[in-house]
């Protein structure tokens, strides 16, 4: 047994209330800064686990076996989902927000358009800016510069899933609909999130409130008669918020300047087609079985994990491997099917929230 | 290149206009076209690998792949400055920058933060980390041209230039990407061939292992796609990883002699 065993068993027992203070051995100083030290380090590698999760030794044999066995430590079978609660408008200034909550683990999310010029490589196409904020309330290490790299691993991991290809093929949004004036102006979607509570699988909850968050936008259809003034007409609408974002006239002069007059006005609107945005499932790999959404502790357990992200054609739109361990290929193509297997139902569940809001708000 | 007085044009820049002219080239999915610079569609562009590149590193190496030209160097394992934490496994600090004249348009380079990450996942399945606790071991990638396929050289010349270092690794790391334009996949693309791709798809392997370290995938994707470019990218792998251990022998035969 060696002191590392040691070291664990000792932060073990002291967890456990009610029994005794285990005899100090002579090495007691190295052993009280080591399990903290050990603990920080070793999950600190894992990037997106959030907190510093201490397991006894014991604690992390529960978690395999249990996986192994088809039984997790809060009951759930291998590829089961925590309970999903959705709420949509919760930020009333941006165009569309919503806000997800998967066991313990809340993301807030809002896209906001705003007017902006397309860049001079892509002048067809608007823009999207996905960023991720992990706010310090989710875990104390979060604060200043320390969540700065989960974000930008979140973030990077989100654009891959949701905007595809350069081109532009397979992007859940389509970019080509946003434009409004071909290389002068087209709409700019920020799409923001936040992360309140960390307990386990962020990218797939955060997957899930984009995708409800974009379909409470809209659409954005431009309508271009050919005139001498060439008029384009936007149809925006919010479908929750009364503060509908209004159908805009946008004037270009003949000579084709940069002055544009924007006129707005109240009016009617289209509904924007979200169904081709992907869902993102995580598919954690402890011991040789697959389980999916994944608490912190079982996180601190993983060997890799991978994040597919399916659309509903059965598609795969984005894949990210985490975790440093090496997969064997074989394995990977495994973990592509379970996951399209299991994202129809995390589909399902996200649609049946859509219409149940959209029809809550038809009847206000 | 003076301008001639009443010329409003006094010196000189690349004209954006002709990459609007290429696209036609590439949505073409059915006809057989020709990539740019010959190969065919499964075809590796010639590697150029050398250890040793850089003097005061540790362990270092240049790798030119077609237009793609990267230099890594290692330092430690050392003391790190970072971390006050005590740790009995070392620690892997990996940093990619890219030089303000490495892409055709001058840029700060700094859109590709996230290449740290990846290059730092990449490797830490393959280094031994055990072998030297307490200490960091570093490794700055610097691109001086970016001509495509930048990450997965990177990564390829990043565990060479480990080996170089004397760093204790389970094997060497290769990297190769694939795009996808059309209804063809193509191997190792160009800057060009990337901006126009549906969809990409980079894997990082150990062929002696057969182990896959990092797997990324951009773009719709179905299935047997998936498969298909899964064995080109693997199969590929397995050959770098070959031109890279021999190119680790060439350099300490040179050195005995």
């Amino acid at each position: 047994m060696t002191w590392l065993d040691l070291a664990l068993n000792h932060k073990g027992m002291d967890r456990i209330k009610g029994i005794g203070a285990p005899p100090i051995p002579k090495w007691s100083l190295l052993t009280r800064v080591l399990p903290f030290a050990f603990s920080c380090n070793l999950f600190c590698a894992f990037y997106f686990c959030a907190g510093m999760v201490g397991l006894s030794l014991g604690e992390k044999h529960f978690i395999q076996g249990g996986i192994a066995q088809d039984l997790r430590s809060d009951g759930r079978k291998r590829l089961t989902y925590r309970p999903l609660y959705v709420e949509t408008g919760v930020i009333p200034q941006a165009n569309g927000s919503a806000r997800v909550r998967i066991g313990a683990t809340e993301v807030v999310s809002s896209v906001k358009a705003e007017l902006g010029k397309p860049g001079s490589l892509q002048p067809d196409k608007g823009r999207v800016t996905i960023y991720v904020d992990c706010s310090p309330t989710a875990a104390p290490m979060f604060e200043g510069r320390g969540g700065d790299e989960l974000s930008t691993d979140l973030s990077v991991a989100l654009q891959r899933c949701l905007l595809g290809g350069k081109s532009g093929a397979g992007a859940g949004i389509d970019l080509s609909s946003l434009i409004v004036v071909e290389g002068k102006i087209c709409w700019d979607l920020y799409i923001d999130c936040l992360v309140i509570s960390s307990d386990g699988n962020l990218l797939d909850t955060l997957g899930a409130a984009i995708k409800l968050a974009a379909s409470f936008l809209i659409s954005f259809v431009t309508d271009m008669r050919n005139s001498n003034n060439i008029i384009l007409i936007l149809f925006l609408k919010a479908a929750l918020s009364n503060t509908g974002i209004p159908r805009v006239h946008v004037a270009a002069g003949a000579s084709g300047d940069d002055n544009t007059e924007v006129d707005i006005s109240d009016e009617e609107f289209l509904q924007f087609d979200t169904s081709d945005i992907p869902v993102i499932v995580t598919l954690t790999k402890i011991g040789r079985h697959y389980i999916v959404d994944a608490t912190s502790e079982e996180e601190s357990e993983m060997n890799s994990a991978v994040s597919i992200s399916v659309n509903r054609k059965g598609h795969i739109c984005g894949l990210t491997k985490r975790g440093g361990a090496g997969l064997d290929p074989s394995i990977i193509l495994d973990m592509i099917s379970v996951a399209k297997h299991v994202s129809e139902q995390l589909i399902n569940k996200l649609d049946s929230e859509i219409a149940a809001a959209e029809a809550g708000e038809e009847e206000s | 290149m003076a301008g001639r007085p009443g010329t409003n044009q006094t010196s000189y820049s690349p004209s954006l206009k002709t990459q609007k002219g290429r696209p036609p080239i590439f949505k073409d999915g059915d006809t057989d076209w020709v990539r740019p610079d010959g190969r065919g569609f499964h075809q590796c562009r010639p590697a150029f690998i050398r250890t040793g590149a850089v003097n005061a590193a540790s362990g270092s190496a240049y790798a030119e792949f077609g237009n793609t030209k990267v230099i890594v160097s290692v330092f430690g394992p050392r003391e790190s400055k970072k971390a006050m934490m005590y740790s009995d496994i070392g620690r892997l600090n990996c940093n990619v920058s890219y030089t303000t004249f490495a892409t055709p348009v001058r840029s700060q380079g700094s859109d590709h933060k996230e290449f740290s990450s990846m290059l730092h996942k990449a490797l830490e399945g393959a280094v031994i980390l055990e072998t030297f606790p307490k200490t960091t071991v570093d490794v700055f990638a610097l691109v001086l041209e970016s001509g495509g396929s930048d990450l997965p050289v990177v990564i390829s010349c990043a565990s060479l230039a480990l080996a170089d270092a004397g760093i204790l690794m389970y094997d060497l790391v290769a990297s190769v990407s694939l795009s996808c334009l059309g209804k063809n996949l193509v191997i190792d693309p160009i800057l060009e061939e990337e901006s126009y791709q549906d969809g990409s798809l980079m894997v990082t392997f150990m062929p002696s292992r057969y182990e896959v370290t990092q797997l990324t995938v951009t773009g719709e994707w179905s299935t047997p796609k998936i498969n298909e470019g899964m064995q080109l990218c693997l199969d590929a792998c397995s050959k770098l990883a070959k031109i890279m251990r021999s190119c680790l022998k060439e350099a300490t035969t040179t050195s005995q002699e």
